[in-house]
Order: C-alpha cells, then sequence, then structure tokens
C-alpha cells in the first residue's frame, strides 16, 4: 500500500505533456484528412461500373476493418526499411493510421453516397445543372447530412487509436504515460492526466459535432 | 538465408488460439458487465442513469492502451499486487467491450414496446420474469449483430496485450521476427491470419443474421483498433 496520489511529482513532465498532445492532435488530423481524401476515392471504386474496381473497393475495405492496426502500423514501419524507404516514426504511423481509417471512411462515405438517389443525378442534368453545381446544390448536402454523425464517431476513432503509434515510438500522449510512467514510477497519476487528455479532446468533438448539428440540421437531434 | 516458415504454423497455430480465449474471455466478460450497465441507464434513479452515462463516457473517450497500460503498471503500484499481463489485458479488453455493450444492450432492451412491458405486468410477471421470458429473446435480435462488430473490435484490441508483453499472436509474430531474418514475412502472415479470423467471425455473424432475420450490422463507435 503506501500510494499516495499527488499530482506534484509529475509537474516537471508537463511541458512535455505539451509536445506529446501536440503530436497526438497533429497526427490524428492529418490521419482524418488523408483517410476522407482516400476513402471517398475508395467509395468511388465502389460503386464503379467496372466488377474488378468494384472488388478491390471492397477488398480494401475488409482487409482493413479486420486486421488490428497495431499489426498494420508494425507492417508499415518495419517493411518500409525492407524495400528500400526509410520511415520516421511519425510518417509510419501517420500512414497506417490513415490507411486504416480510409477503409471506415469509404463505408462512411458509400453510405452517404447511397442516400441520394441516381433519379436526382437525372433531375439535375435535366435542370441544366453542371457537374459541379450538381455536387455543390444536390448531392453534396444530402450526403453531410448522412454522414455527419458517423464521420463524428471516425474522428473519435481515430483521435483514440492514434495511441498506438506509441508502439512505434511517436512521443505522443500514450508513450508520454508509458515514458513518465516508468521514470517516475507514478502510473496513476500520469494514467489520470493522460485519460485526461483524451477526454478532453474526444468529448470537445463530440460536444462540438452535436451544438454544430443542432444548428446546421434545424429538424431533428443528430443520432450518435 | 531461407527460412522454414512452415517449421512456425504450429507455433502461430497456438498463438492464435491464445489470441481467441484472450478476446473471448474479454468480451465474456464485458457482455456481462455492459448489461448491467444498459439496466443501470434504464433505471428508475436518477443518479444510476448518470453513474452509468458517465461510465459509458469514459471508457469510450480513453484509448485501451492507455487503460491496458495503467492496469499492468499501475494497478499494482497502487494495490501493492502482481498482476499479470493476461490478467491485466483482459480487464482492459473487459471495462472497453463493457461500455460499448452497454448502448448495445440498452438499444436492444429500448427496441422492444413499452406496452410489453405493461402487458407482463398484467400477466402476473415478475419484473425478473419479464425480462426473461418477454424482453430478452425479442431484444437478442437487436443485440446479436452488433454483438459480433464488438467481438471483432476486442480481438483486434487483443493485439496490444503484446505491448505489455503478454505472448498471443501479435507478440508471437514479433518473437519469430526477431529469431529470422527480420524481414516482414512474419508481419504480414500476422495480417493474414487476423484477417481470416475475423472475416469467418463475421461470415459467420452474416449468417446468424439471415438467420434471425435481421437487418444489416451496425457500426459501433471506436470500432477501430
Amino acid at each position: 500500500m503506501g500510494y499516495t496520489f499527488t499530482l506534484r511529482t509529475i509537474y516537471p513532465y508537463l511541458g512535455t505533456l505539451w509536445q506529446a498532445a501536440g503530436l497526438t492532435l497533429a497526427l490524428s488530423l492529418l490521419a482524418i484528412v488523408i483517410s476522407i481524401v482516400l476513402g471517398a476515392g475508395i467509395a468511388i471504386l465502389r460503386r464503379s461500373h467496372s466488377r474488378l474496381l468494384r472488388f478491390i473497393g471492397a477488398a480494401y475495405v475488409e482487409v482493413m476493418r479486420n486486421t488490428p492496426l497495431l499489426v498494420i502500423l508494425y507492417i508499415v514501419y518495419f517493411a518500409g526499411p525492407s524495400i528500400g524507404i526509410r520511415l520516421s516514426s511519425f510518417n509510419a504511423a501517420l500512414i497506417g493510421l490513415s490507411l486504416n481509417s480510409a477503409g471506415y471512411m469509404a463505408e462512411i462515405l458509400r453510405a452517404g453516397l447511397i442516400a441520394v438517389a441516381p433519379g436526382q443525378f437525372e433531375a439535375a442534368h435535366a435542370q441544366g445543372l453542371t457537374a459541379l453545381q450538381t455536387f455543390r446544390y444536390v448531392v453534396f448536402p444530402q450526403v453531410f447530412r448522412t454522414i455527419y454523425a458517423p464521420l463524428g464517431n471516425q474522428v473519435i476513432a481515430v483521435i483514440l487509436a492514434s495511441s498506438l503509434a506509441s508502439a512505434i515510438a511517436v512521443d505522443e500522449v500514450a508513450s508520454w504515460m508509458e515514458t513518465v510512467g516508468s521514470t517516475s514510477f507514478r502510473f496513476f497519476e500520469t494514467f489520470v492526466v493522460a485519460a485526461i487528455v483524451y477526454l478532453v479532446l474526444c468529448q470537445a468533438v463530440n460536444l462540438g459535432r452535436l451544438g454544430i448539428g443542432r444548428m446546421l440540421f434545424r429538424q431533428g437531434a443528430v443520432a450518435r | 538465408m531461407t527460412v522454414d516458415w512452415l517449421a512456425y504454423a504450429p507455433l502461430i497455430l497456438r498463438a492464435a488460439g491464445i489470441t481467441l480465449w484472450l478476446s473471448w474471455l474479454g468480451m465474456l466478460v464485458g457482455a456481462v458487465g455492459g448489461t448491467g450497465i444498459a439496466l443501470l441507464r434504464l433505471s428508475r434513479w436518477r443518479i444510476l442513469r448518470l453513474l452509468a452515462l458517465v461510465y459509458t463516457e469514459f471508457w469510450r473517450s480513453v484509448p485501451i492502451l492507455i487503460v491496458m497500460f495503467f492496469c499492468y503498471f499501475g494497478v499494482p503500484l497502487v494495490l501493492g499486487i502482481d498482476i499479470s499481463p493476461f490478467t491485466a489485458a483482459t480487464v482492459a479488453l473487459a471495462l472497453h467491450a463493457s461500455s460499448t455493450m452497454s448502448e448495445v444492450v440498452r438499444a436492444g432492451i429500448q427496441s422492444v414496446g413499452r406496452g410489453q412491458w405493461e402487458a407482463a405486468q398484467a400477466a402476473g410477471l415478475t419484473p425478473i420474469q419479464t425480462m426473461r421470458y418477454v424482453i430478452a429473446p425479442q431484444a437478442i435480435r437487436v443485440v446479436l449483430p452488433p454483438s459480433v462488430g464488438v467481438f471483432i473490435t476486442t480481438l483486434k484490441e487483443s493485439s496490444l496485450a503484446s505491448i505489455i508483453g503478454y505472448i498471443e499472436l501479435t507478440k508471437t509474430g514479433l518473437l519469430i521476427r526477431d529469431s529470422t531474418d527480420g524481414g516482414f514475412i512474419p508481419l504480414l502472415a500476422l495480417a493474414v491470419i487476423y484477417f481470416l479470423i475475423n472475416y469467418a467471425i463475421s461470415l459467420g455473424g452474416g449468417a446468424l443474421e439471415r438467420r434471425f432475420h435481421i437487418g444489416r450490422r451496425l457500426d459501433t463507435v471506436g470500432a477501430m483498433a
């Protein structure tokens, strides 16, 4: 026994916590942006006329959703040098996280595209809208509404998943907890602090999403 | 250097069994705990509902890896007891699964109409009997499909046990990698094995859904792992 919870013991390490939190945030935000772009490409593949392209899209999603992120990170990080590409651990983590998240994003975006009935494209065309106008005024508003809630969930999932980057030596928040915990033997305090950082990040996304959702979509609450 | 990869097959198979056992145990404890939390969420008392909500939101907003670190490194320090990597991993997996399962079970219970509770009461059933014979058989249809998803997530999350030194599938792959030429063949093999296990589970889940005539699997929160 004899363990007293004293946050003061980890004051000296709080300076590095900000850097760690910044890294977690940068990694998550970049991975989210990249995986939306990649995911959109895969969602479009899955609606292609070619059976082969549809299969590739579907296979990508299934592989990413059924393989642990940790294994994907190890493959990206360790396979690089084997084929002559040397990746920094941050870049390897970013690539692994983005590739994995793209599998989920593709499904979210595909559900959004399905929500737009094919007749609407024809109707927009008949109205004389250009492809760009069709996207801007017909497709986007409907897709956005459908993907809004799951997109928020995915953003939170990416923030949480970015903690695995610590396994390939990225000094983000989970890694901060492990390093500071093992040097100071204050694992309880470091856990509480790290948990608070993730809680704040995730709940900021969660509450922000609910608030913005209420402003954007008048009728009906945004489902979680 | 050529490596006889097939010689490692028995080792890998045993490790896959360990991973399945670990995830199954985490899922089982998580499902039981999650059902308890779901009942609290639907309780008559506001304080219990609030506690259950805080519990769910907390485990949902904290990465399972740091929970595992805490269970393995922190709890022994605080309580002065030894905790094996297996126990730490199981507890962390179960905590995480319980928060997702509580939402799944809650949705299942709520999918059963209010009138059924009243009808059961009018028929003289006790609350436990109502749950057992009226609500649960109907709720299971809603609970089952997303549970398959939670199990797959738990199985993927179980790979994190390798980080705290528990020798399951991922750790075995890494050890084989270390003892051979350090290439990425063992890592690719890991990915393939996890994929096959999880894909088989999701196909099995799909078959169950068709048997129960249920719609598509719901996406679960924080399913990425």
